[in-house]
C-alpha cells in the first residue's frame, strides 16, 4: 500500500513538473480551449460543461460531454491537464457532506418545531466539543446523558479530543451517540471562520383539514326546531342554508393555503437574528392584507435577536431579544410549545432541548416574547426571562348580559386552527344569533367563544441549577404569568355545562333538564378543574408554577426527574400542599440496549399551560371537547381539545427498549405503558413491539404488534375496548439509495356503542341502535424513492385502506396523515437540489375516501319533515393537495 | 324567458390562463401559454427562454434563442372535468359535505405555428418572428339532466323531465409580428404587435323531455343564442438582461385591452343587440433565471406577475401569481422539467343589493420533457395539472321547471347565492410542440 501510494506521488509530481506546457481545462478561458484541435462548437461544450456541469476530476470525463467522441479525446488527450479544483466555500461542503441529517432533520420538522434549525445550524458551523456544557452535549440529536457525562468527564481530566476516532475512543459513550454527535462538533484546531450566513425558507401548503377540524367549523349554528317551536313560521320557504355553519359564513372553500417565510440571518456562532411570517390555511396571506387588517399582522410575526458568547474562559452567555423557547427539566414546568408529543420521554427522537434559545417555529399561542438570558459553565446553569404578549382564549359570558366583552372571564388558552380576527367573530355570531329573523330570539344564544389577542400575559420565570459533580444536577425551575383577566371556571350550579353545551334558555336562565344534563360526562371534570384565578377561597391575577428537576448518573444508568406544583390555595413555600406533578425516568444504556422506564403522576387540577410533560394522550381527550362537538354552544371552542398541547392528568408506568442481538435481529423500540387516568379513573395498557429481522442488509422485514385496552373498574359502565394492530412490512434497500418498500396492516377494534351512537340528541330520546362494536381495518402501502443522482429524489407512495369504521395514520414523507373509513391516495415528492445553496421540495397528493354512511336532507326538504330524509350510502371526497418548500443558503 | 339576460347582468369575469371552462364562457379564457417547455416548468420564463413560443411571455426572449432561423408548430389538448354540487346536510342540520349532481368532462384543443429569423449585426442582433396562435378560447359544453324525484326511494330511475345545455364555441386568435434587439449578447429589447381577431357563439338550451310533454301541455322548449366578433389590436414590451453566464433578469408589460363590440342575441321571442365589452387586465411580468452548476445542468425560473385587477373592476384588489419551475438534465440528456404556479383570479357576485368581488385560487403542478431528433428537430412536451373550487348560481334556475304535475312532493325554487353551486374543476392540459433550428 504505501509503495502504492509513493508511486502515486511521484507521478502526481512528475504530471505537475510536465504541465506547464498543457492547457489546464479547470482554469482555461473559452478562448483558450478554442485553440484545441477540435470544432469550436465542442470547446464551447466543454466550457460550458465546466460552467454549469463540473469541474473536471479526470481528462476522461470529456467523454461524458455530448458531442465529444474517443477520437476528439485522443487528439486532445495529450495537449491538456486537469488540475484539482476544490470547493473555495467550505459551508457548502460541509452541506453537502451532512445534506442527509439536514433531510432528516427537515423531515422531523413537524415534531422538533424550530429545533432543527439550531441543529441545521450546528451542522454548517460545529461547536467545539472540548468546550461543551453537560447540557450542551446532551442537547445535540440523539445523545443520552450517559455520553454526555462520558464526553465531559474525560474533559474534566484535562484530557482534550482531537477527532471523531478520538471520541469514539471515550470510556462510556454509546456508538450511536459518538456517530451523532461527530457531525455537530469540531475537534482541536478545526476551527471554522466566522461569517455571516443567510437562509431563507417558503413553505406553500394547502393540505385540507382535519377531520375534527372539518367538522367543528361545519357544525350547524342555528336549531330551527327551535325556531318552529318558538312559534315563528321559518322554515316551510326557508331552505336551510350553508352559511348558518362557520364553514359556510366564511366561505372556506374558497381557502387561502398555508403560507410560511422565514429569514435568518447569523454571524458565526455569535449573532443571530430572524423573522418569520406564517399565516394558518384560511388567513390572508401577507401580501393581500387592507389597512384594517396591519396591527395583526405585524404583532404576529415572530422575530429574535440571539447573541451568544464565552466569557470569563469556559462560561457562557447568551442573550436573546424577540422570541424565545424555554425548556427545563421534564417539560413540567415550562416547554414553551403549541405541539403536543405523545409518549415523549426526552431520550432519542422525543428529546426536549433544555435551556433558552431562539424561537422562529410556528408556535404562536405559547410564544414568549420579551427577553431571556442564560448563563453557564460546567457547575452553574441560571436562566431568566420575561415575557408579554396578548394571547388568545375562550372568554364566556359571566354576567349572562348576552355580550362577551372586556368584563368576562376566561375559560382557557386556546390555539385556534384558523385564527380568525375579533370582527370577524363578532359579525358571524350576530348573524347566527339573529339568522335573519327579525324578532327571533335564538333558544340558544352563544355565550361562549374564543376571541384573538383576549387578555395580556406577562411572564416572569427563571431556573437555576448546579451540578457538584459531572452528571449530576440539582435545578430550581418557576414562573409567574400576571394576567390583565381572570380566569374564572364557574362550577357553581353546574353553571360551566350550561355555558359550554348547547342548551336552551329562558328569560336568560338555563332551563333544566336540557341537552346539558344528558350529555355531561364524568370526563369532563377536566373541565371543571382548569385553573381559576379567582374563587371563592381566593382572588389572584396570576397564575405561579414552580419545580425541582434532578439528574445524576451512575455507571450506565441515568436517573432523572421533576417535581412540579401550581401555587393554589396552600402556602407558596410548602411543597405538597397544592396541585402537583411528578415525573421519574431512568435511562440504562449498554452497547446494544437500552431501556427506558418512566414513571408520572400529574393532578388533575395541575393545570399549567406549559406544561409539557410525558404522556399518552393530549389534555381534554375524550371530554365533551373531543366526543360531543356537535352539542357544544359554540363549536369552536372543540379547539382547545383539537390543538391541545398540554399532558392529559395521568398515573403511570412507561418502560421502553430496543435491542439488537445481532446485524441480522433487531428489537426495534418497543414499549409497555400502564396508565390510569385522573379524570375518570379510566385504566388503560398499550403495547407496541416491532421485531426487525435482516437477513442481509439489504433487506428488512418487520413485524409489528400494538394492542391497547381501557377500561374502568366498574362493571356497570360499558367502556371496555381493545385495539390490536398487526403490521408487516419489507423494506428493500436497492443500488444508489434507492428504496422500496411493501406494507400490510391489520387492525381489529372492539368497542361499546359510544352513547352519542345510540342515543337520539333529544332527551328521552333512545330510539337508535346501529352502532358496530367490532371493527375490522386493513391498510396496504407501496413506498418507493428513486434517486437519479445525489441531487435529484423521487418519493411516491400508494395506500389502499379499509377502514370500516377505524382509522389509521400515514407517515408520509415529511406530514402524518389521518385515514378514515376507506379511499387510496397517492402522493409523489419531488426534492432538488438546485444549486449548492438552493433546495427545492414539491409535493402532490390526490386522495379518494368515502366518509361514513349518512342519512341527509336535501336543501329543499322541509326541515320538519324528518321522514323525508334522504338516506345516501356514502359520501365520496377527492382531495388534492399541493406542497412547496424552498430552502436558499447563503 | 330572460333568465340569459339575467345571466349577463351577473356576467362573471375572470382572467385563466388555462382555459376552457363554464366560468369564463364569456369572458373567454387566455390560452396564451403554447410553450411546453415553459408551462411544464410552471409556467415561469420571463427571464429565459430557449423556443420560439417563449417569446409569448416575454418578446425580448427571441433576442436570446441560440439559432438564427426556425420554426415551432404546437398542439395542445385540455381537459376539463367540471362538477357542480349542492350543500348537504346531516340528521342534526349540519353541513356536512357537498352531493355532485352533475359532472361533465370534456376535452378540448388549440394549435398555434411560428417561424423565425435573426440577423447578426455587428455587436446588435435583430431577431423576428410570425406567429399564430390562439389568444383566447370560448369553447365550453355543459349538459345537465332534469329529473324528479319519483320512485327514487325504491332504487328507482326517476323519468327525465327535460336536459339543458350550454354550447360554446369560438376563439380569439393572434396573429403576431414580434421583434427583439439584442446588444453584445448581454441585453434585449422585444415587443409584439398583434392582431386579434375572431368570434364567439354561445348558445344554451332547455329540452323538454316526451315525459314532461306528455304529462303538461304546452311547455316549449327554450333556445338562446349570443354571437360576438371581435377585432383588436395588442402590444406587449419586453425587456431581458444577462447580468451573467448564470443569472438572467427578465420583465415584460402587457397593457390592457378591452373588446369593445356588440353581441347579438336571439331566443324564441326576439332578437336583439347590446354592447358588451370583455376586459384583459395590464399585467407586469417580473422573472429570474439562474442555472447553477449541478451534476445535471439545470436552469431554475422564478416569475412573479402582478396584475392589475382594478382595470376590469375597482372592486378587485391587485393579483399576484408566482411561478416556479425546474429544468434538471439528466445523465442521457433528457430533460425533466417541473414546476409550481400559484394562480388567483377574481370574479363579481352579486347578492341582493350587494355586489362584492370574490378571489378564486388555482394552483398547479406540471412536469415536462423533450428530446432532440434528427438534430434539428426537437420535440417538447409538458403536462400540467389544476384544481380550484368556487361556488356559482345554478345555471338553470329550479323555478322552470316548477309544473306540479311533474313533481310529487316538492315544489322547485330558484336557489340564489343563499344556497350556491360548489364548484369543483380540474384541468389537466397537455401542450406538445415541435421545433425546427437551424
Amino acid at each position: 500500500m504505501r509503495k502504492f501510494l509513493f508511486s502515486m506521488i511521484l507521478l502526481m509530481l512528475f504530471a505537475l513538473s510536465g504541465a506547464q506546457e498543457l492547457l489546464d481545462l479547470n482554469k482555461a478561458t473559452l478562448e483558450e480551449l478554442k485553440q484545441l484541435p477540435i470544432q469550436e462548437e465542442k470547446a464551447e461544450s466543454i466550457y460550458e460543461f465546466r460552467y454549469y456541469i463540473k469541474f473536471f476530476d479526470s481528462i476522461y470525463e470529456l467523454r461524458d460531454i455530448p458531442g465529444i467522441t474517443q477520437n476528439d479525446l485522443n487528439i486532445i488527450k495529450p495537449l491538456v491537464m486537469v488540475s484539482h479544483i476544490s470547493k473555495t466555500d467550505e459551508y457548502a461542503l460541509r452541506r453537502e457532506q451532512t445534506s442527509y441529517l439536514i433531510e432528516r432533520l427537515g423531515s422531523n420538522e413537524g415534531f422538533q418545531e424550530g429545533i432543527s434549525d439550531i441543529w441545521e445550524d450546528y451542522l454548517v458551523t460545529p461547536r467545539n466539543i472540548n468546550k461543551l456544557t453537560f447540557s450542551d452535549v446532551l442537547n445535540m440529536p440523539n445523545t443520552s446523558p450517559l455520553d454526555a457525562a462520558a464526553v465531559l468527564e474525560r474533559i474534566s481530566f484535562g484530557d482534550s479530543i482531537s477527532s471523531y476516532s478520538d471520541l469514539r475512543q471515550t470510556e462510556g459513550i454509546s456508538y450511536y451517540g459518538a456517530s451523532n454527535l461527530q457531525h455537530y462538533v469540531y475537534y482541536l484546531g478545526q476551527e471554522i471562520d466566522r461569517k455571516l450566513f443567510f437562509n431563507y425558507q417558503m413553505k406553500y401548503d394547502d393540505n385540507p383539514y382535519e377531520e375534527a377540524t372539518d367538522l367543528m367549523y361545519k357544525e350547524s349554528m342555528i336549531n330551527l326546531h327551535a325556531i318552529e317551536n318558538s312559534g315563528l313560521n321559518s322554515n316551510s320557504e326557508t331552505p336551510r342554508i350553508k352559511k348558518q355553519s362557520y364553514w359556510g359564513y366564511f366561505q372556506m372553500e374558497d381557502y387561502s393555503p398555508s403560507i410560511m417565510n422565514k429569514v435568518r440571518l447569523r454571524y458565526g456562532n455569535i449573532w443571530s437574528a430572524g423573522l418569520l411570517q406564517y399565516n394558518r390555511k384560511g388567513e390572508k396571506p401577507l401580501l393581500f392584507f387592507d389597512d384594517a387588517d396591519n396591527k395583526n399582522y405585524l404583532k404576529d410575526l415572530k422575530y429574535y435577536a440571539n447573541y451568544e458568547r464565552e466569557v470569563f474562559g469556559n462560561d457562557h452567555l447568551s442573550i436573546v431579544v424577540g422570541n424565545f423557547r424555554a425548556t427545563f427539566g421534564e417539560g413540567l414546568v415550562m416547554e414553551n410549545t403549541d405541539f403536543y408529543n405523545a409518549r415523549k420521554t426526552g431520550y432519542g427522537f422525543s428529546k426536549r432541548i433544555t435551556g433558552i434559545a431562539e424561537d422562529l417555529s410556528r408556535t404562536q399561542e405559547y410564544a414568549l416574547l420579551g427577553a431571556a438570558v442564560q448563563w453557564k459553565n460546567k457547575s452553574f446553569n441560571g436562566s431568566l426571562f420575561f415575557s408579554s404578549d396578548d394571547k388568545d382564549a375562550i372568554v364566556y359570558d359571566s354576567n349572562n348580559d348576552g355580550v362577551l366583552d372586556k368584563n368576562d372571564y376566561l375559560l382557557s388558552y386556546v390555539t385556534m386552527s384558523r385564527r380568525f380576527t375579533n370582527e370577524e367573530l363578532e359579525e358571524a355570531e350576530n348573524f347566527f344569533q339573529d339568522y335573519e329573523k327579525p324578532g327571533y330570539e335564538n333558544p340558544y344564544p352563544i355565550n361562549i367563544a374564543p376571541r384573538r389577542d383576549a387578555f395580556n400575559e406577562k411572564l416572569v420565570g427563571g431556573h437555576i441549577e448546579y451540578s457538584p459533580i459531572i452528571g449530576t444536577h440539582l435545578g430550581f425551575t418557576a414562573y409567574e404569568a400576571v394576567y390583565d383577566r381572570e380566569f374564572v371556571v364557574d362550577n357553581s350550579n353546574d353553571s360551566l355545562k350550561y355555558l359550554l353545551i348547547k342548551t336552551l334558555y329562558e328569560d336568560g336562565e338555563p332551563v333544566n333538564g336540557n341537552d346539558a344534563e344528558a350529555k355531561w360526562r364524568i370526563a369532563d371534570s377536566e373541565i371543571a378543574a382548569l385553573y381559576s384565578t379567582k374563587t371563592a377561597k381566593y382572588d389572584n391575577n396570576f397564575r405561579r408554577v414552580i419545580g425541582f428537576d434532578w439528574r445524576t448518573v451512575l455507571n450506565n444508568t441515568s436517573i432523572q426527574g421533576e417535581y412540579a406544583e401550581l401555587t393554589v390555595d396552600g402556602k407558596e413555600y410548602k411543597l405538597g400542599d397544592d396541585p402537583k406533578a411528578l415525573i421519574l425516568s431512568t435511562y440504562t444504556q449498554f452497547e446494544n440496549l437500552y431501556l427506558i422506564t418512566l414513571y408520572r403522576d400529574y393532578d388533575l387540577d395541575y393545570d399549567n399551560p406549559y406544561s409539557r410533560g410525558f404522556s399518552e394522550h393530549e389534555k381534554f381527550d375524550d371530554t365533551v371537547l373531543d366526543r360531543y362537538a356537535y352539542t357544544l354552544n359554540n363549536p369552536l371552542i372543540a379547539d382547545v381539545y383539537i390543538n391541545s398541547a398540554q399532558a392529559q392528568a395521568e398515573k403511570g408506568i412507561y418502560i421502553e427498549t430496543r435491542y439488537r442481538f445481532n446485524k441480522h435481529l433487531t428489537i426495534n423500540r418497543s414499549y409497555l405503558d400502564i396508565w390510569e387516568r385522573k379524570s375518570d379513573s379510566r385504566k388503560s395498557v398499550r403495547f407496541q413491539g416491532e421485531l426487525d429481522y435482516r437477513p442481509i442488509y439489504a433487506l428488512s422485514m418487520r413485524l409489528k404488534y400494538k394492542h391497547q385496552q381501557n377500561r374502568y373498574d366498574d362493571d356497570a359502565d360499558r367502556s371496555l375496548s381493545k385495539t390490536n394492530e398487526t403490521t408487516g412490512k419489507i423494506v428493500v434497500n436497492l443500488s444508489n439509495f434507492d428504496r422500496i418498500s411493501l406494507e400490510y396492516r391489520y387492525t381489529k377494534v372492539w368497542f361499546p356503542p359510544y352513547t352519542y351512537l345510540t342515543n337520539d340528541p333529544e332527551v328521552g330520546g333512545n330510539t337508535i341502535a346501529q352502532a358496530q362494536s367490532l371493527l375490522n381495518a386493513d391498510y396496504i402501502c407501496v413506498d418507493y424513492t428513486h434517486n437519479f443522482n445525489k441531487n435529484l429524489k423521487v418519493q411516491g407512495s400508494f395506500i389502499y385502506w379499509n377502514g370500516h369504521g377505524a382509522s389509521h395514520w400515514d407517515w408520509e414523507d415529511m406530514e402524518i396523515d389521518f385515514l378514515g373509513e376507506k379511499g387510496n391516495k397517492l402522493w409523489l415528492a419531488l426534492n432538488t437540489k438546485i444549486s449548492d445553496n438552493l433546495y427545492l421540495t414539491l409535493k402532490y397528493r390526490v386522495k379518494h375516501y368515502k366518509t361514513r354512511e349518512y342519512e341527509w336532507r336535501a336543501w329543499w326538504n322541509d326541515v320538519g319533515e324528518l321522514g323525508d330524509l334522504n338516506y345516501l350510502d356514502r359520501v365520496e371526497k377527492t382531495e388534492h393537495s399541493f406542497r412547496l418548500h424552498l430552502d436558499l443558503r447563503l | 324567458m330572460k333568465k340569459t339576460g339575467l345571466l349577463i347582468l351577473l356576467i362573471i369575469i375572470t382572467n385563466q390562463i388555462f382555459g376552457y371552462s363554464i366560468l369564463n364562457r364569456f369572458s373567454g379564457d387566455l390560452a396564451e401559454n403554447i410553450d411546453a417547455r415553459t408551462a411544464a416548468m410552471g409556467g415561469a420564463g420571463v427571464a429565459e427562454g430557449s423556443l420560439l413560443f417563449s417569446a409569448k411571455l416575454n418578446p425580448a426572449s427571441l433576442g436570446f434563442l441560440d439559432f438564427n432561423f426556425g420554426g415551432q408548430f404546437a398542439a395542445g389538448i385540455m381537459k376539463n372535468d367540471d362538477n357542480r354540487s349542492l350543500p348537504m346536510y346531516n340528521f342534526f342540520d349540519g353541513y356536512i359535505d357537498d352531493a355532485t349532481y352533475v359532472s361533465n368532462v370534456n376535452y378540448f384543443d388549440h394549435y398555434a405555428v411560428a417561424v423565425y429569423y435573426a440577423h447578426d449585426l455587428n455587436d446588435f442582433k435583430l431577431s423576428g418572428s410570425l406567429s399564430y396562435a390562439p389568444y383566447k378560447n370560448f369553447d365550453c359544453y355543459y349538459v345537465e339532466e332534469v329529473r324528479n324525484d319519483e320512485g327514487s326511494d325504491y332504487d328507482n330511475y326517476p323519468p327525465l323531465i327535460a336536459k339543458n345545455y350550454i354550447d360554446g364555441s369560438g376563439a380569439i386568435n393572434s396573429m403576431s409580428l414580434t421583434a427583439a434587439v439584442t446588444y453584445l449578447s448581454r441585453v434585449a429589447l422585444g415587443f409584439e404587435i398583434a392582431k386579434l381577431t375572431g368570434d364567439q357563439t354561445l348558445s344554451e338550451k332547455i329540452l323538454w323531455s316526451d315525459y314532461a310533454n306528455n304529462t303538461v301541455n304546452g311547455l316549449i322548449d327554450t333556445k338562446e343564442r349570443t354571437t360576438r366578433d371581435f377585432d383588436e389590436m395588442r402590444f406587449k414590451l419586453g425587456l431581458n438582461g444577462r447580468l451573467n453566464p448564470r443569472l438572467q433578469l427578465g420583465f415584460s408589460f402587457t397593457p390592457k385591452i378591452e373588446f369593445d363590440q356588440k353581441a347579438k342575441f336571439s331566443n324564441n321571442d326576439t332578437t336583439y343587440t347590446y354592447e358588451s365589452i370583455i376586459t384583459t387586465a395590464s399585467n407586469w411580468r417580473f422573472g429570474v433565471s439562474y442555472q447553477p452548476r449541478n451534476i445535471m445542468r439545470t436552469s431554475f425560473n422564478v416569475d412573479i406577475e402582478v396584475v392589475n385587477w382594478s382595470d376590469v373592476n375597482d372592486l378587485y384588489d391587485t393579483g399576484i401569481n408566482y411561478y416556479v419551475g425546474v429544468e434538471h438534465s439528466l445523465k442521457n440528456k433528457m430533460p425533466l422539467r417541473f414546476g409550481f404556479r400559484y394562480n388567483v383570479d377574481y370574479r363579481t357576485l352579486n347578492e341582493e343589493d350587494f355586489i362584492y368581488s370574490d378571489k378564486i385560487i388555482s394552483p398547479t403542478f406540471s412536469v415536462g420533457t423533450g428530446f432532440v431528433f434528427m438534430e434539428k428537430f426537437q420535440i417538447d412536451i409538458s403536462g400540467a395539472y389544476t384544481y380550484r373550487k368556487y361556488e356559482a348560481l345554478d345555471l338553470f334556475m329550479d323555478s322552470h321547471y316548477n309544473y306540479s304535475q311533474l313533481w310529487n312532493e316538492i315544489e322547485p325554487a330558484d336557489r340564489g347565492w343563499e344556497n350556491p353551486d360548489q364548484v369543483s374543476e380540474s384541468f389537466f392540459n397537455v401542450i406538445t410542440s415541435i421545433s425546427y433550428k437551424w
